[in-house]
């Protein structure tokens, strides 16, 4: 008897336990979300990752692109290019304040390049450079949430005042499970769907969470870019000299 | 000879860029890279003959070895068949290098060292090429390495010196010190263009000319004659990237110090011989990048502080005697340039520029105007670009625009139909009067077709 009802109280107060953290996930306003999308995305310390894209036009032909990105926490990134030889040795720097560089081999010149060139095309592949920036999403969009079904969160993002992008709005489907982000739509200006992002392959690399495959497919020139993660490392304590002019020509 | 060398030269280069590569595939990761491109261009002459006028054919060969995280070495080498047959004896046709010139351009060899005995300090040996300034292809600052006017629509191409640079990163600060022991002069353009970049000759009344010969007077192989030193201190201002540079070299065109008339037998009719020299200069620089709202703007100056050269024209042999001149006085004078571009919403990039000196203009009274501006666009992604607009306009007189103006107009088309390869179809139509340097070649308009396929 004495043991029956031990076993109650234990279930009783799991249950309790159970009640209280879904309660508390049922109360996640839009905004805290979105934030625990942005730890999820951007919880590595740095990122050192090696990645191929593939570009894929309306025809199904292909092309390639292979590219080494690193990234120090949200605010800075450089991509350098490895392939086609045309491309090779292009790199791309983003820091804070939307200060950007690009290194062109071919003149041995780094350019200062304004903030004119996020909305456009990052070396012909359907991401902009606004895509490719390194970001939080919390600092730049407002969040609602439209929906929550099993197994994910849906948010709507509108662009805070003041923020410079070509997209109206976001829809971002995040699981519930983990708050990482698996699709986004972009909208533009006229709110007309003009891209969409899925993000597939989704695992645990040592503690954090990464899409191995994704994809980002322009509706309007019905052309896709796949981006397939070749190498990942996490955490290899990147330095901070590394997202530098010095080392965007090495 | 000159032949033999080179194709055994390029036959060595070719071996080593196979066993490169053969080692490259031996060893996945292996340290020793190499790539390059292949670019062919000819040049048809729109008026008179319709004679071509550029005919190139360039195999770029680069070389990148990274023994260690610290070190670097770079070579880049063209090998290039270049002009036209040079054929007017039968006994030149057994030289083949007056079939088919070849030529063997040595750009870059060099060796980078990061974190040389301190962390902060990065430095490189070799020959190289070291790029000042933050406009666009046109650059005042850019100093150091001596003009490559060969191909004088290749805005901003210069050769690599043999030097050393040292960089050294303080916080945010970057110091630049460069010293290149010997002196190299430009390359000046070919044909007609070499012409259009000399200033104009003006004969004394009642004398025409039959040769012009000319000597150049190297600065001495020595430190004190032949060095270039340069300093740069780089740094970020509130959002704007700017650099203070400092350079104590000569001018790379040559300037003529002393004329020589000698008359002919022909009554009226004289010989000219010229001595050209290199005026040392010191040339302090300023540049900034940045924006303002989403426009990109640069812009760069550089005041030149020339030694004061004095011309001799020896008009002795005419019973003229000897005139004094001053063909290039120790005034101070500046260049600058103000640039901007911007991306519109649909892709249409736009990039303007204001110049003021161009490559070859020197003194305070010879200081020309342009304006230079570009239009492009790509279309399906970026498979197609189309340049509708690009050009310039020279302006030698705002007070009489109408006789002292030059305009230029390079549309151009350019196809990417597989990844690597590139194909450019353009025209150059130039306009303008005799008294500017594009105007003195206004009946040089071209078409060009272009191949480059990168590897």
């Amino acid at each position: 008897m004495k043991k029956c009802i031990l076993q109650s109280v234990l279930i009783l107060s799991m249950i309790v336990s159970l009640t209280q953290v879904w309660a508390q996930e049922k109360q996640l306003t839009a905004s805290q979300i979105l934030e625990k999308v942005d730890n999820v995305v951007n919880a590595p310390e740095d990122q050192d990752l090696k990645m191929k894209l593939i570009l894929i036009n309306k025809e199904g032909k292909e092309e390639m692109r292979e590219l080494i990105m690193l990234q120090k926490g949200s605010e800075k990134r450089i991509a350098k290019f490895i392939s086609p030889a045309s491309q090779k040795g292009i790199a791309f720097l983003s820091l804070p304040d939307d200060i950007m560089y690009l290194y062109l081999p071919a003149f041995k010149k780094t350019r200062r390049i304004a903030s004119h060139i996020k909305n456009t095309k990052f070396a012909g592949t359907d991401f902009t450079y606004d895509d490719m920036e390194a970001k939080r999403y919390s600092e730049k969009y407002i969040s609602e949430l439209l929906k929550r079904d099993e197994s994910h969160y849906i948010l709507q993002l509108k662009p805070k005042e003041g923020v410079k992008t070509d997209y109206s709005k976001l829809i971002m489907w995040v699981r519930a499970d983990n708050f990482y982000p698996t699709k986004i739509e972009y909208y533009d200006r006229g709110n007309n769907l003009y891209k969409v992002m899925t993000r597939e392959k989704i695992e645990k690399v040592g503690k954090y969470w990464i899409s191995k495959e994704s994809e980002m497919e322009d509706l309007k020139a019905k052309h896709k870019t796949k981006m397939i993660l070749i190498d990942v490392k996490f955490d290899s304590e990147l330095s901070d000299e590394i997202f530098t002019e010095r080392y965007l020509s090495r | 000879m000159t032949h033999r060398v080179f194709l055994l030269t390029a036959i060595g280069l070719l071996l080593l860029c196979f066993s490169c590569h053969l080692l490259a595939q031996e060893s996945e990761g292996s340290l020793v890279k190499w790539n390059g491109y292949l670019q062919t261009e000819n040049r048809l002459q729109l008026k008179g003959d319709n004679d071509f006028s550029w005919q190139e054919y360039r195999l770029d060969l680069k070389t990148e070895v990274k023994p260690a995280e610290k070190a670097k070495f770079y070579s880049e080498i063209w090998l290039r068949s270049f002009g036209f047959p040079t054929v007017q004896n039968s006994a030149d046709l057994l030289d083949k290098n007056k079939i088919s010139p070849l030529n063997l351009d040595f750009r870059e060899a060099y060796v980078d060292l990061y974190g040389f005995l301190f962390n902060n300090l990065d430095i490189c040996i070799g020959r190289q090429r070291i790029a000042w300034g933050t406009a666009d292809k046109l650059n005042p600052t850019d100093n150091l390495n001596p003009d490559d006017l060969e191909d004088i629509w290749d805005f901003g191409r210069h050769l690599g010196s043999d030097g050393l640079k040292a960089s050294y990163y303080l916080k945010d600060y970057t110091f630049s010190l460069i010293y290149i022991p010997i002196f190299t002069p430009a390359v000046l353009p070919r044909g007609d263009w070499a012409s259009a970049l000399s200033p104009s000759m003006e004969l004394p009344t009642g004398i025409t000319l039959k040769n012009l010969t000319d000597t150049i007077i190297m600065p001495k192989n020595n430190l004190k004659e032949g060095s270039i030193t340069g300093v740069k201190i780089s740094k970020n201002f509130f959002g704007y990237d700017f650099s203070l540079s400092y350079v104590y070299g000569r001018d790379d065109l040559p300037l003529a110090r002393k004329v020589t008339f000698t008359p002919t037998s022909t009554p009226g009719e004289v010989n000219i011989a010229s001595e050209l020299i290199y005026p040392r200069m010191h040339i302090a620089g300023i540049d900034m990048a940045g924006a303002i709202a989403d426009v990109g703007v640069w812009a760069e100056a550089a005041v030149f502080f020339p030694e004061e050269v004095k011309m001799t024209t020896d008009l002795s042999a005419l019973g003229m005697g000897i005139q004094e001149s001053i063909a290039l006085d120790d005034r101070p004078y500046v260049k600058y340039i103000l640039g901007a571009d911007y991306t519109f919403k649909n892709g249409t990039y736009i990039n303007g520029q204001y110049l003021h000196g161009f490559i070859h203009e020197k003194g305070n009274d010879n200081l020309e105007d342009y304006f230079m501006f570009g239009l492009e666009k790509k279309f399906f992604n970026d498979k197609l670009k189309i340049i509708p607009i690009d050009g310039g306009v020279e302006i030698k007189d705002f007070k009489d625009i109408e006789n002292n103006y030059a305009l230029i107009l390079s549309p151009e088309i350019a196809y990417f139909p597989v990844d690597n390869a590139e194909l450019t179809l353009g025209i150059r139509l130039i306009d303008g009067k005799g008294t500017t340097a594009f105007g003195r070649v206004k009946d040089k308009d071209e078409l060009y077709f272009k191949v480059k396929y990168s590897f």
